[in-house]
């Protein structure tokens, strides 16, 4: 059976881009435009993967990411990061929420720069799935 | 000294016994001596404060005694007891400073009067000391005062960072301090006092000062003023001012003084460039990010297109060529923005209707608003006919308020709220055009609404250029308009753009 991938990002550019290349490579894509759907379709669909930005309005990804591995039941499935933001950027932000409060959240399995190439991108998704 | 301390001195013991009788009797302590020689002794043991003494004795007389007396001892008063009709001897011995004389045989009324005179010239001596000590002290203490007032003030001179010239009332520098050297490349040693203020300084200077000695008090201090002093290799910016002195009413002198401004204009420079080059480094990265944004999409579209031709998949290829147009779209417009903000433009009146530019934005953006959920309201006096304005930089200005607006309402964090954008046009007056960008979305804090035209500034991360608004602002202002924003954080923001337009006969 199809492993399915949950694409979240508010960019419909990077929706469709992301869409194809799990389309090509053989997976079931789930799509969602914000980190609010994108949570409720992880609890309600529970893929093997997510792929998901981070800079999404109202702060919506920041919080889905979070959100992700707090929950026992979703913490497990792996997460590729899909930013325009440098990795090391977005490990600063998190380690800035942690200090305000937040108690740290593990790094995502797998954290990829904009513009990212199919072929990596494949990659990196049957590394982390098959 | 005690007053009433009286030495005799006579070789004729009875005299002696009779006159300390009747001097103890008017209450003075009262020591003989039956000798000059004994009555040196005594004088070094007792200080008395006067001494009567006979002339003629035997061994040391009176005059010798008086001389000793007056060598060692000068403030002990000396009356001498003369013989009687002896007034050559009297005379010598007032010479000799003896302060009175008594004739023998000797009267207690011209005794009296001679004692009275003594003790008088003791008081008044004493005071007369009192007065030089004070005087004395006052001199001293004046002295010591005026000269630290003056190592003070010269000190301040010497240390100041201004440069200060001063010079008399005719001219002459007396005053030139380390700065002032440095400033105008010349040793004091040089100038004090042997130069004139027009041989030293630049016919600028000179003349503010020659005007100044000219007009004396109608002038008043000349506030401070730039200029270049031309030194041997390099120019010197300097800002000075000057005002004359006066004692009274009389110009005693005049006095400048001097700022070297090079270091601080370099400062200035420096502060300037580097705040130019952060500010270059934030909107080049900021750029490359977005475009980085735009980047991603077109690859995506690319990758699309070659996927469905390898399998003639002409719904996918569709979709493909859409996302590549849509970022060429995106470059467009910030190229557009980036060009609209870089260059100046004088608005070109065309006669157009404003409703038609309105109703172009709200449509280019009525699909992404309708994807988001959010109502796009029309709100246009339909009686608006023909003007003439420039209707390229009204469309980039609703186009960045109204996208502007979207954005505010897909960030708001309050999904409860139907979200909606108001756009309005009418005339107001009879030579302006208010068109009005309003949303119910998330609204500014304070501190943003003071950075919203700061250059690149954008809350949107990587999905804005920081640009929109600058553009805006810019366009406004060419166009000579106006701008004012309402804001209420959480409640929404309202643009009101204010523009004057030609009328159309």
């Amino acid at each position: 059976m199809s492993k399915r991938v949950l694409a979240v990002d508010d960019d419909p550019d990077i929706v469709m881009f992301v869409k194809t290349v799990l389309e090509e490579n053989g997976y079931i894509p789930l799509i969602a435009k914000n980190g609010e759907t994108g949570l409720s379709m992880a609890r309600d669909e529970s893929p093997d993967l997510i792929i998901m930005d981070v800079l999404m309005p109202r702060q919506s990804g920041i919080r889905m990411y979070r959100e992700l591995k707090d929950d026992e039941t979703l913490r497990n499935i792996p997460v590729i990061i899909l930013s325009g933001i440098a990795r090391r950027t977005f490990l600063r932000s998190q380690e800035a929420l942690s200090e305000f409060g937040d108690h740290p959240v593990p790094e995502p399995e797998a954290y990829m720069e904009k513009p990212v190439e199919p072929a990596e991108l494949a990659e990196t998704v049957k590394n982390l799935i098959d | 000294m005690k007053m009433n301390k009286i030495l005799l001195i006579d070789d004729e013991e009875d005299i002696l016994d009779v006159l300390s009788l009747s001097l103890r009797s008017d209450g003075y302590e009262v020591f003989t001596s039956t000798s000059g020689e004994k009555g040196l002794e005594e004088i070094e043991k007792e200080s008395p404060s006067i001494v009567l003494t006979d002339l003629k004795m035997p061994g040391m007389d009176g005059l010798d005694v008086l001389e000793r007396v007056k060598a060692t001892n000068p403030d002990i008063e000396v009356i001498v007891i003369t013989g009687h009709g002896d007034m050559d001897s009297a005379i010598d011995a007032l010479r000799y400073g003896a302060s009175d004389f008594v004739n023998k045989p000797v009267s207690e009324a011209a005794l009296h009067i001679a004692l009275k005179r003594a003790r008088e010239k003791i008081v008044i001596r004493e005071k007369l000391r009192a007065y030089t000590l004070d005087l004395e002290n006052m001199c001293q203490i004046a002295i010591g005062e005026v000269k630290r007032k003056s190592d003070f003030q010269d000190k301040l001179i010497t240390s100041s960072n201004d440069g200060i010239v001063a010079t008399d009332e005719n001219g002459i520098v007396v005053i030139f301090n380390p700065e002032a050297e440095a400033i105008f490349g010349i040793p004091r040693i040089d100038v004090v006092r042997k130069a004139y203020y027009a041989d030293l300084f630049p016919a600028e200077i000179a003349d503010v000062f020659g005007l100044m000695f000219d007009n004396g008090k109608k002038m008043g201090d000349v506030g401070w003023k730039e200029v270049i002093i031309h030194r041997n290799e390099s120019d010197v910016p300097v800002r000075f001012s000057a005002t004359l002195l006066y004692d009274g009413e009389d110009i005693i002198g005049s006095v400048g003084f001097f700022q070297d401004l090079s270091e601080i204009n370099r400062l200035e420079s420096e502060l300037v460039k580097s705040e130019r080059l952060a500010a270059i480094g934030q909107t080049v990265s900021r750029l490359a990010h977005y475009i980085k944004n735009i980047l991603a999409g077109l690859k995506g579209g690319t990758y699309i297109v070659n996927i469905s031709l390898d399998k003639n998949d002409t719904d996918k290829l569709r979709t493909g060529w859409h996302m590549v147009e849509r970022n060429v779209g995106r470059i467009s417009y910030l190229v557009a923005d980036l060009l609209a903000y870089s260059r100046e433009r004088e608005p070109e009146y065309r006669i157009c209707l404003p409703n038609d530019i309105v109703e172009d934005v709200c449509e280019l953006l009525d699909g992404m608003a309708m994807e988001n959920q959010i109502e796009v309201e029309r709100d246009f006096d339909p009686s608006i006919k023909e003007i003439s304005m420039d209707p390229d930089m009204v469309h980039r200005i609703l186009l960045n308020l109204v996208s502007n607006a979207v954005d505010a309402c897909i960030f708001d964090l309050d999904e409860t709220k139907q979200h909606k954008v108001r756009v309005g046009a009418r005339l107001e007056g009879d030579n302006l055009i208010r068109f009005e960008v309003a949303d119910n979305g998330c609204g500014m804090r304070e501190e943003i609404k003071k950075k919203i035209f700061s250059a690149f500034f954008s809350t949107k991360g990587g999905k804005g250029t920081g640009l929109g608004l600058l553009v805006v602002q810019k366009l406004v202002q060419e166009h000579n308009g106006i701008i004012d924003i309402l804001s209420e954080l959480g409640e929404g923001s309202t643009f009101i753009v204010r523009l004057p337009y030609g009328k159309v006969e």
